[in-house]
């Protein structure tokens, strides 16, 4: 179970690579899908059950599928992939960088792969992360309140903002 | 420090770096802000799981909420520069230039 733990953050690493070099944005997009996927994978891993599924229904099924139509806004006729050139300088460049901080960083650290994977050996229902979401609506009342509010605020600041003719964040158009 | 703490740091750390390092277009600068807000989304779901404090489950609920608005004002701001500019090329941004 640790080298899964294992191959899944080098999975994380890898996709967040491909996203921070510079590809064109059809392409980093993909990274991100990965590490989405992925890190989904991670917390599954630690044992939670609610919020890797919210991480990844928030990230797949939402922000993936906004940045996805909004990728049209920026076509280009030959895009970059991680096989060009200045992309593949910049996937070295930092691929050397995270070696060198990990091999600074973990080199006095041994031991196992900071496993905790699950305390009671036996299938449970109610994880502990879905008992934290659910203080949220109990206790956190409020702030669940506010945030909804905040959200509700910045849908009419977006609608706002693509208005257009004079009225917004847009000239005459 | 173990390496799973390594990991979203250096995740957070390789958004912040390609968002200073962009070229060309606007909406990778806002994917890479994305993937900051993904690492830390990983970090505080890690801390609610492994030092089993289950209240701090609801900061990445909430950091995740407001990392969507955050994300479709860029993209507003995205499809705004691109109505009025043609495309997302950030070397259109150049009003404030003599």
């Amino acid at each position: 179970m640790s080298y899964l733990v294992c191959v899944l953050l080098f999975g994380l690493m890898v996709g967040s690579v491909g996203v921070a070099s510079n590809p064109s944005p059809y392409f980093a997009a993909m990274g991100l899908v990965m590490v989405s996927g992925v890190g989904c994978g991670v917390l599954i891993c630690f044992g939670g059950s609610f919020l890797p599924l919210v991480f990844f229904l928030i990230y797949l099924g939402g922000m993936m599928v906004e940045f996805a139509f909004s990728a049209a806004l920026s076509a280009e006729p030959y895009p970059y992939g991680w096989g060009n050139r200045s992309v593949k300088m910049y996937v070295a460049a930092y691929v050397l960088g995270v070696g060198c901080a990990w091999k600074v960083l973990l080199g006095k650290w041994s031991g196992f792969w900071g496993g905790i994977l699950d305390e009671s050996g036996e299938l449970l229902v109610l994880r502990g992360d879905m008992m934290g979401v659910a203080a949220m609506h109990d206790v956190g009342g409020w702030i669940l309140v506010l945030g909804g509010l905040g959200l509700l605020l910045t849908l009419f600041v977006v609608l706002e903002l693509v208005r257009g003719v004079s009225r917004g964040g847009l000239r005459t158009v | 420090m173990t390496p799973i703490q390594m990991t979203f740091s250096t995740n957070f750390l390789l958004g912040l770096m390609g968002l200073t390092f962009h070229r060309t277009h606007l909406l990778s600068a806002l994917l890479r802000l994305e993937s900051m807000m993904l690492s830390l989304f990983l970090a505080t779901s890690l801390w609610a799981l492994q030092l089993s404090t289950i209240n701090i489950a609801t900061v990445p609920m909430l950091v995740l909420a407001f990392s969507a608005c955050s994300a479709s004002s860029g993209l507003r701001l995205l499809v705004a520069t691109a109505r009025t500019h043609g495309s997302d090329h950030m070397q259109n941004l150049n009003l404030l230039q003599c």
